[in-house]
């Protein structure tokens, strides 16, 4: 592949799905500073993936698969960007201005406290994703998918049932 | 409540955008970037040029001195001497064109782009420079007379040096596509 047709799929890439790579980046990284991190590094891992991609399936599922195994490595990382408190450091990436929903604050800090790859499943499982390709995915068998995905929503029916009570 | 309310919570309202792109900071980063990437290519340029025209004039020098007849050795001075020369006529075709690109940030960003593609083309000079210089010293202990298993030693050494040249050459490569990829970041919307 061409230098110059890698480039044209990354942009286009970065314009159709960064709001993808963004979900995955926020369920994943805390830290402004870990975001970036993250950020960077999918986009850098997305970038030499383009060469191996044969178009065997969709370019969303594959997005998925290159920054949630990405994702999943990083944290994993015992040491991730560490900076002086004094130092003042700039972000590449920046909160939106856009006020979010309360409730979706609350729905990414409940899967911020899953594992690693319950994280995963529970962005794909929001994300409409069937068994079949979350196993593609994340490369575990589609029957273990399915006792870990109505783990996560037990667990999480079970959580939202506590928020609204505490609402209420 | 169910999981389908807490699935619409996160359709409706997760496609908004939930991050912006900082244009100052990333221009500060490929600045950052820009200035390491050029103070290694100078450095490592001014280098290769000092290093080039003393062991060029140390070779001619012992052979003048000693009167020896071993040709590979005085083509090997003049092979340093060309490369010494090489080197200084890229430096300053590259200064030169450095002078090309504006105050942007892509502008900085192409330009630091450009310097990793000089780093990566300046790596693979320092690599297959290997192969001349090898051959010539080899054919040099050769002519002199030399046992088999000093000229073996450093044929393998040279083998050596090759291979190891590659990992330093696979890291300019990656800058250079970090780089890049840096360059798609631009074009998203903001």
């Amino acid at each position: 592949m061409k230098e110059k047709e890698q480039k044209q799929i990354f942009e286009k890439w970065l314009i159709q799905y960064r709001a993808l790579v963004f979900k995955i980046v926020k369920a994943y990284a805390n830290s402004l500073e870990d975001q970036d991190d993250l950020f960077q590094e999918i986009s850098i891992q997305l970038w030499h993936s383009i060469s191996s991609f044969k178009g065997e399936s969709t370019p969303v599922t594959w997005i998925y698969r290159i920054s949630l195994n990405t994702a999943i490595k990083w944290s994993r990382k015992s040491t991730k960007h560490q900076h002086d408190p004094l130092e003042k450091v700039e972000h590449v990436l920046q909160e939106s201005q856009i006020p979010i929903d309360p409730r979706l604050d609350w729905l990414y800090a409940q899967i911020h406290q899953l594992d690693e790859i319950d994280r995963s499943l529970a962005l794909l499982l929001l994300d409409d994703f069937s068994y079949k390709e979350m196993s593609n995915i994340l490369g575990i068998s589609e029957s273990y998918v399915g006792v870990k995905i109505n783990r996560i929503k037990k667990q999480l029916i079970s959580k939202l049932n506590t928020y609204n009570n505490h609402e209420i | 409540m169910k999981f389908e309310e807490m699935k619409t919570i996160w359709d409706t309202t997760n496609n908004e955008m939930l991050f912006g792109i900082n244009e100052q900071a990333m221009h500060n980063m490929i600045h950052a970037k820009k200035e390491v990437g050029q103070h290694i290519t100078n450095t490592s340029e001014l280098l290769w040029i000092v290093v080039n025209i003393i062991a060029g004039s140390f070779v001619l020098g012992i052979n003048l001195f000693k009167g020896s007849e071993n040709v590979f050795m005085y083509l090997m001075s003049a092979w340093m001497f060309g490369t010494a020369f090489f080197l200084l006529a890229s430096r300053v075709r590259r200064i030169g064109a450095s002078k090309n690109f504006d105050r942007t940030m892509l502008g900085d960003l192409e330009h630091a782009i450009s310097v990793a593609i000089y780093q990566e083309r300046f790596s693979i000079l320092g690599r297959w420079n290997i192969v001349p210089i090898g051959t010539l010293v080899a054919l040099g202990l050769w002519d002199s007379s030399q046992s088999i298993w000093v000229l073996a030693g450093v044929l393998v050494f040279f083998i050596l040096t090759i291979y190891a040249s590659g990992f330093e050459h696979r890291i300019y490569k990656g800058r250079r596509k970090e780089l890049e990829s840096l360059k798609a970041k631009l074009a998203m919307p903001k």
